[in-house]
């Protein structure tokens, strides 16, 4: 082993580094410690490259500036690497020359050497037999770009739509709007191109009229079954786009309306096909319409029906004015709205709309009554002049109904833990809907868990196009409401989202957010209770079951956040870097002194995502934290084992501070549970600490985002404060 | 409730309101107008009406003739609605609806009945001095023997009479409509007359137009140098006809000539700026004419110059110039005064100021009530 101590960046002029490199070099009989003035040069890299080389160093630890720089300065083959933090988060936010700040040092040190003694470097998981196949699952405007394009890259791509035509919805459009300036021509779609090119490619297998019988495996290796006709066909692929897209909002639910009703109440469904086929007429008679109402938001945006907004239906709606309004220009066109969402270019739609004299209503549609010869007269409440309006008799009312991903639809189930011993506490549950797109042989059940309303969506802005299920990525509508382009975007994205999958899963590495992650859980099965916590809180239903409970771990689909390994209440899991007994020595490593001494302790253990970065942040803009804090950086706090705070306690650490990521319904957690579960397992444990004679105060969870940080000092001083009432810690000195 | 009516926007059209279905009710007109007040919001309302086709909500409004169309709206609108451009078509939608005859809405949304109504009074003009005209004196200018006091002094009463009584009965209509707007209060006569300094400010000064912010002072000294130049001019005309229309030569220091002077010089300056802005168009208010700003702006033109033509030839003693253009001078100010007074453009010196009168008679009558305690409620009820 070799200790490396940088004394650039402030360093060296803060801290008493002979008796730090005495904590190595005695404390720990490290063999070869050495400090540099600037580590990060090339010169210093050279110093640590000769000693692999020259003295057989094999781990190395380099007290210096924040594990999040200099990673590609750092980086040994074959070399495991620890990096203490003696700069973001010593010097630079702890007074220079102090005692206290000093003992942070060496304690961070120990903490660091600690961890490179007993973890190993991983070794990549290699899975059989890999596939990188993609498997599109639907043939619409999505799956037909998200399969050219995995073609497009060199891939193979099989795909599944159930009808007998690929299209989808877009193949049911007349026009579509135009997408070159002016922005308010009426295009075709050209889809039949785009059937074309999947058809004839050779690097993609249609299955047309077809559905999934069932899909078992994990990314790299999912074995397919695919029921078309009455033959069973069998696919292995490597990754899953879901582009099984969305279908109307029920029209029957929307009596008040007058859909169902009244025979001239329609969808913009039945519109567009009627336009798509000639003339647009009134299905009473038949007669060319001379005045139609569009009513927006057609169980929309409402409580009682769908409470979004399907993105695409105010465009869809001034299309099919200008459809109206082409077949006779005098004719009358009111469109009643909510909010006029014409975003981007498709304003120039909507001014066209305008110009060509169609009338504008924003407020609630009171109600549709039909009078004389079919026609109907629409009631609402003008928000612009505060008043109640109505129309004059109209020819042909359109309901603007939104759209509902086909995920949404199916029996609701919770896989709960169905747990026969009973003496587990459940954490919270999924509900999954059984849809019958993916068949998913998962312990988890068979679909990808919904974000919400039923879209098969995650956290877009952290895991563009991801499900919460590893290798599967949904694009198009089944995902979020979103209109032609966006739909074309997105399927590319999700597209090369899978390619990311294989490759990454053929090198044994992690999928985002951990890509560089060559480590996966190991289980110690000789231990296993079968109390199936494991495979119940595994944010990713990476962990199957056999039939005796015993957990049956799909490295692949594991996101290697940890949060199995926090939740084994026999500690059985581990990673080969990241594991219970690592954590806990480095803790144990913390010199707790005495308690006439008035130091306490605080243990930190904070989430590497946000709560890592946002301390290095404070240390960045000089804000002086707390000395009596020593961090411990997880990958996820669903990855703390409470063990951790057993152990941080019977040391004598007077508190434990969990900073991590927000949870519940716009969560942050960069593994989605992991800190929603971390708060579930600290709810369990106030009962035991009061056993214990120590108040449940000592542990408390934070939740912070980066930009926190200027907070954070905060947030530890009245942690701190806290403590300061509550006493020191009894168990210190035994 | 009001039942939709697409067919009012395609009415105001003609009236020069060609944009309203293009506002898309943002409010930013209303936002950066200078002249809004909280009880008074426009114009976005106003358009919205229009784009309702609340027809009666518009005839009974008195916003329009709250815009003094700085066009401050028209630069900031988002979509090109032209809101100021809509208000000054509303405006001559009102005055349509204001007047009885019926005479008004054909000239704003006829240019046939506008263009034949000036022919006529031009022609009928020069045929009424043809036939009453006074012996014609060539030897050296005596306009007062061609054009006898006598004759023309009634003649002008008459004829300002009848334009008198069509316009106050224009006036009593708007009142009319007016009042029986919003919330509905009895006035009291005393309020009509404490209120009629209201009347009297605003008529003489328009001071309105100076809140308009975007080039205020220069727009409000235009109009109010018109205004007065206009005024003297026809008191010069009518009540001191005698120094005006006289065969004797005065000197130029007579109060008369120095009045016509103004006059004239004002008018003839403010007409060409005008005629040459609405030309270039760069100015809001220029940007849009409808064919009766265009009449005005003319005829204007046209009644000042031959008046001013009619002075030179009278003292370069010209006899014959003098009466033929002093001919022309009447016909061009017939029309321009019977058309334009009670009936198109000119009618907003009286609905301007009246709009005004009105709404502080009705403000000032419902402070008066809220102020007074609920009538049918005791005291001792509210001590009960």
């Amino acid at each position: 082993m070799g200790v490396y101590i940088c004394t650039g960046c402030d360093i060296g002029e803060s801290l008493d580094l002979e008796a730090l490199s005495k904590v190595a070099a005695s404390e720990y009989k490290v063999p070869v410690c050495k400090t540099h003035p600037f580590l990060c040069s090339a010169e210093g890299a050279g110093l640590i490259k000769q000693d692999i080389a020259g003295e057989g160093v094999n781990a190395i630890v380099i007290a210096a500036c924040s594990p999040r720089v200099n990673t590609d300065v750092f980086d040994f083959p074959d070399v495991f690497v620890e990096r203490v933090n003696l700069r973001e988060q010593v010097v630079w936010c702890h007074p220079a020359n102090d005692e206290d700040t000093q003992m942070l040092a060496e304690d961070s040190l120990r903490m660091g050497i600690v961890k490179a003694q007993q973890a190993e470097l991983p070794v990549p998981f290699q899975a059989e037999d890999i596939s990188k196949t993609i498997l599109v699952v639907g043939g619409g405007l999505a799956g037909l770009t998200a399969a050219a394009e995995t073609a497009k890259a060199g891939y193979r791509a099989v795909l599944v739509e159930k009808k007998e035509t690929l299209g989808g919805w877009a193949a049911g459009l007349k026009n579509v709007v135009g997408l070159q300036p002016p922005y308010t021509e009426l295009e075709d779609l050209n889809l039949a191109d785009r059937v074309r090119e999947v058809e004839e490619n050779e690097k993609i297998t249609v299955y047309k009229n077809a559905q999934i019988e069932k899909i078992a495996g994990a990314p790299g290796m999912f074995d397919v079954q695919i029921r078309q006709n009455d033959n069973l066909y069998s696919e292995r692929v490597g990754a899953i786009v879901l582009a099984a897209g969305a279908v109307a909002y029920d029209a029957t639910k929307l009596e008040n309306l007058g859909f169902g009703k009244y025979t001239n109440v329609i969808t913009g469904e039945q519109l567009e096909e009627m336009a798509g086929q000639g003339a647009i007429k009134r299905p009473s008679d038949g007669k060319p319409v001379e005045s139609v109402a569009f009513i927006l938001c057609a169980g929309s945006r409402d409580k009682e029906h769908l409470p979004y907004c399907s993105a695409i239906c105010c465009t869809e709606s001034l299309k099919q004015a200008l459809y109206v309004k082409q077949q006779n220009p005098e004719a009358s066109v009111y469109i009643f709205y909510k909010d006029m969402r014409a975003t981007g270019n498709y304003e120039f739609l909507y001014q066209r709309v305008q110009k060509e004299g169609a009338l504008f209503f924003r407020g609630d549609v009171l109600g549709v009554a039909e009078v004389a010869d079919g026609q109907l007269v629409i009631a609402a409440e003008d928000v612009l002049v505060g008043e109640g309006i109505k129309t004059e008799p109209v020819d042909l009312v359109v309901l603007a109904t939104g759209m509902v991903p086909v995920t949404a639809i199916g029996e609701k189930l919770v896989i709960k833990a169905e747990d026969d011993k009973g003496a587990q506490e459940e954490a919270p549950a999924d509900e999954i809907i059984r849809s019958n797109i993916l068949n998913l042989e998962y312990r988890q059940g068979p679909e990808v868990p919904p974000l919400k309303y039923g879209f098969a969506d995650s956290h877009f802005i952290c895991f563009p196009y991801e499900t919460r299920r590893t290798g599967i990525y949904a694009a198009g509508s089944v995902r979020a409401p979103m209109d032609i382009p966006a739909t074309i975007r997105d399927a590319t994205g999700a597209a090369l989202k899978a390619i990311q999958c294989v490759e990454l899963t053929a090198a044994g590495s992690a999928v985002h957010p951990r890509v560089w992650d060559l480590s996966f859980p190991e289980f110690f099965m000789q231990r296993c209770t079968q109390c199936k916590r494991c495979t119940v809180e595994c944010p990713f239903g990476a962990i199957n079951e056999d039939e005796k409970f015993n957990p049956l771990p799909n490295p692949t689909r594991c996101r290697r956040c940890g949060t199995c390994m926090g939740s084994c209440p026999e500690r059985i899991i581990s990673f080969k870097n990241y594991s219970v007994p690592i954590i806990g020595s480095m803790l144990k490593a913390i010199e707790v002194p005495e308690e006439d001494e008035e130091k306490p302790r605080i243990l930190v253990f904070a989430c590497e995502n946000d709560a890592y970065p946002a301390l290095d942040m404070a240390g960045l803009n000089r804000l002086s934290i707390s000395p009596w804090v020593r961090v411990i950086p997880v990958r996820c706090l669903g990855s703390m084992n409470l063990v951790w705070i057993a152990d941080a306690l019977s040391k004598g650490i007077d508190g434990i501070l969990l900073l991590g990521c927000k949870h519940g319904d716009d969560y942050q957690c960069h593994f989605i549970k992991g800190s929603e579960l971390a708060n579930y397992r600290l709810s369990k444990i106030s009962e035991t600490l009061n056993r214990l004679a120590l108040e449940a105060d000592r542990v408390r969870m934070v939740q912070v985002s980066i930009m926190d940080y200027d907070k954070l000092p905060g947030i530890i001083e009245e942690f701190a404060g806290r403590l300061e009432e509550v006493g020191p810690n009894p168990y210190k000195g035994f | 409730m009001v039942t939709v009516n697409p067919r009012f926007a395609e009415k105001l059209k003609k009236f020069g309101a060609k944009t309203s279905t293009e506002c898309f009710n943002c409010g930013t007109c209303t936002a950066v107008c200078p002249l809004v007040e909280e009880e008074n919001l426009f114009p976005r309302k106003m358009i919205r009406y229009i784009q309702l086709g609340a027809e009666e909500k518009v005839k009974h409004s008195v916003e329009p003739w709250l815009c003094y169309y700085c066009g401050e709206c028209q630069q900031y609108c988002p979509r090109q609605a032209n809101p100021g451009e809509l208000m000054m078509a509303l405006r001559r939608y009102l005055t349509s609806v204001y007047d009885w005859t019926g005479l008004s809405r054909k000239l704003y949304t006829s240019k046939a009945w506008e263009v034949l109504s000036i022919i006529v009074l031009f022609f009928a003009t020069l045929g009424v001095v043809a036939l009453l005209h006074g012996p014609i004196v060539t030897t050296h200018t005596e306009l007062e023997t061609f054009a006898p006091r006598h004759i023309v002094d009634p003649a002008g009463w008459l004829f300002g009479g009848v334009l008198s009584i069509i316009l106050l009965i224009n006036i009593y209509r708007m009142y009319r409509l007016v009042m029986t707007s919003g919330e509905q209060v009895k006035i009291p006569w005393s309020l009509y007359v404490k209120e009629i300094f209201t009347l009297a400010l605003h008529f003489f000064t328009q001071r309105r137009f100076l809140d308009c912010k975007s080039r205020r002072t220069n727009r409000w000294l235009k109009h109010w140098l018109l205004m007065t130049g206009y005024a003297v001019a026809f008191i010069l005309v009518n009540a001191l006809s005698k120094w005006f229309l006289t065969n004797e030569f005065l000197s130029v220091f007579h109060p008369a000539r120095l009045l016509g002077y103004y006059a004239t010089i004002a008018m003839l300056y403010v007409t060409t700026d005008a005629i040459i802005g609405r030309l270039r168009k760069v100015e809001p208010v220029h940007q849009y004419s409808h064919s009766t700003d265009w009449m005005f702006l003319i005829l204007l033109w046209l009644t000042v110059f031959t008046g001013l033509l009619v002075h030179v030839f009278k003292y370069l003693d010209l006899p014959l110039p003098t009466y033929y253009t002093f001919a022309l001078h009447l016909a061009f100010t017939v029309p321009l005064l019977g058309l334009e007074v009670p009936f198109t453009k000119w009618s907003h010196l009286a609905y301007r100021p009246f709009a005004l009168y009105f709404m502080r008679l009705k403000e000032s009558a419902l402070q008066a009530r809220a102020r007074r305690p609920q009538t049918g409620v005791t005291a001792s009820e509210i001590g009960g």
